[in-house]
């Protein structure tokens, strides 16, 4: 769907699986309206209004600095942690304004990984999933530990790291230790996972890895993904929004964005006639 | 080095050149087939075994070419997957191939039915009116949809459609030409039978002129158009 002045609430989604028409009956999972950011002076995100549909992959596109990092760090209130920023807008998270609620709870309900595994370099593979558990305040060993496995499987590394969870997280490769953060995200059981560029830093067989990881969550949870790879946005996003110059673009089905751009600024994008 | 989302700037470069060497192949392929139809028609109409014979070695021509397009529209998606107006470019071509050596192989088939009539067959040609002008409208319409696809445009093909609607008309009179000269015992049912045959060829090639205007259309805006039985199309059309 083309853009339109000041919203883009997404296209039609008959028959999309775990996405009902966000316009119509079923609400966005998480929603941004009419959302600004600035760092100090320089504004990074001019007036970005975004239904992103629950259960689907929304991958946001774009080029550097295009500000599609700062969306994703906008929508569980990581933006404001740098000094001198700002944000104007609404984040709705099941309809509800997050910048209204706490932000630890909304970063527990809204979870993020980075673009490198950022495993705590002291911890164990164990103590890297529970941290989030501790920070939220669950000690009890037991639950602890069946959260640890539970994560672990749901990041496809149970398999790999069962024989030995008490050794360092940092002694993993770089795939697995991204799979441990993605463990250490999915522990405190998020509704949205937010991925900025998860798979930018790994080799072919452990993006895989990632790509099918996020293919199974989706039926679990909503993901929203960034990401410079084209073939990736295509590979795993249902849906696909293009940033420029702080701007929303173009905001579609993946498939129809990737085969037939309403925008030229998109198009010119997509196919490298970039500037 | 700075990249782009479909590579390096060599990569799009290279990229770019593809889609330039599969647009000359297409024209030249489009042309090559036209030209199957007016030596075809030609022929036919001259009932001249020299220029049928030519027909053949255009085929051949076609074909070549038609493996030659399919290999540099493989070696486009392995190698850059392209994306959004290339990738429909690419997709349109692979598609218009098999359209357009389809029409050489109707053309082939007009040679081969010219060949095949007797040196003492007298010549109807001139006596029906319905084939030369379903050549010409045929040739027309292949020519309005190369153009449409060299120039990227979608406006003068989009009712394609229509416009054979005219060749299925101009189809029925000769068929209904035909049998009646073979009913009244003027025209043998062995040369009436031929020239059916013909009529039912160029008939053939502009529903794939047909195919390729949809294709075109699809190429350029993304559009899939659907397809209207003739009863529910109005008359008329870009070609009258």
């Amino acid at each position: 769907m083309a853009l339109e002045a000041g919203s883009v609430s997404g296209p039609d989604l008959e028959e999309e699986p775990g996405s009902a028409d966000i316009r119509g009956t079923a609400s966005p999972k998480l929603e941004t309206q009419r959302l600004s950011a600035w760092f100090g002076e320089k504004q990074a995100l001019d007036s970005i209004s975004l239904g992103i549909p629950p259960n689907a992959v929304t991958a946001i596109i774009g080029p550097s600095g295009c500000g599609k990092s700062t969306y994703l760090r906008c929508l569980n209130r990581m933006h404001e942690l740098v000094d001198g920023a700002r944000v104007e807008g609404q984040v709705l998270l099941d309809g509800e304004d997050v910048y209204r609620e706490d932000p630890m709870r909304i970063r527990r309900r809204i979870g993020m990984v980075f673009q490198r595994a950022n495993p705590f370099p002291t911890m164990t593979i164990h103590a890297n999933v529970a941290a989030g558990l501790r920070f939220a305040g669950i000690r009890d060993p037991d639950v602890v530990d069946r959260a640890v496995v539970r994560s672990l499987k749901r990041s496809a590394l149970w398999d790999e790291v069962r024989e030995d969870v008490w050794r360092s997280g940092t002694s993993l490769s770089g795939g697995q230790q991204q799979r441990l953060c993605i463990a250490r995200a999915l522990a405190v059981e998020p509704e949205v996972l937010l991925m900025d560029e998860p798979a930018s830093a790994l080799d072919p067989i452990a993006t895989a890895k990632i790509e099918d990881l996020i293919f199974e969550l989706k039926k679990e949870m909503t993901i929203v993904i960034v990401t410079h790879n084209m073939q990736q946005a295509a590979r795993v996003a249902d849906f696909t929004a293009f940033l420029y110059l702080g701007k929303l673009i173009e905001f579609d089905r993946t498939r129809d964005l990737f085969e037939k751009p309403q925008e030229t600024l998109t198009e010119n994008y997509i196919t490298g006639r970039f500037g | 080095m700075t990249t782009t989302p479909t590579g390096t700037p060599a990569e799009r470069k290279a990229l770019a050149k593809g889609l330039l060497k599969l647009n000359e192949n297409m024209l030249t392929l489009a042309e090559l087939s036209e030209l199957a139809i007016r030596k075809a028609a030609d022929a036919l109409a001259r009932l001249d075994a020299a220029i049928a014979d030519e027909v053949f070695t255009l085929d051949q021509e076609i074909y070549a070419l038609q493996l030659e397009i399919e290999k540099t529209c493989g070696d486009l998606i392995a190698l850059h997957a392209p994306v959004a107006s290339d990738l429909r470019t690419i997709t349109t071509s692979l598609k218009m191939t098999t359209d357009l050596d389809r029409i050489g192989r109707y053309a082939k088939d007009i040679a081969e039915i010219t060949l095949q009539f007797p040196p003492e067959a007298e010549n109807w040609y001139g006596r029906l009116p319905g084939l030369p002008k379903m050549v010409d409208r045929t040739i027309e319409m292949v020519d309005v949809v190369t153009e449409a696809f060299v120039r990227r445009t979608a406006d003068s093909v989009r009712d394609m459609a229509g416009v054979d609607d005219a060749v299925d008309t101009l189809f029925e009179e000769t068929l209904a030409a035909v049998t009646k000269f073979m009913a009244e015992g003027f025209l043998s049912a062995d040369l009436g039978v031929r020239y059916i045959l013909v009529a039912r060829y160029l008939e053939r090639i502009a529903d794939h002129a047909v195919n390729i205007g949809e294709r075109v259309v699809y190429m350029v805006t993304g559009e899939r158009l659907p397809r209207v039985r003739a009863a529910e199309r109005s008359e008329g059309g870009p070609l009258g």
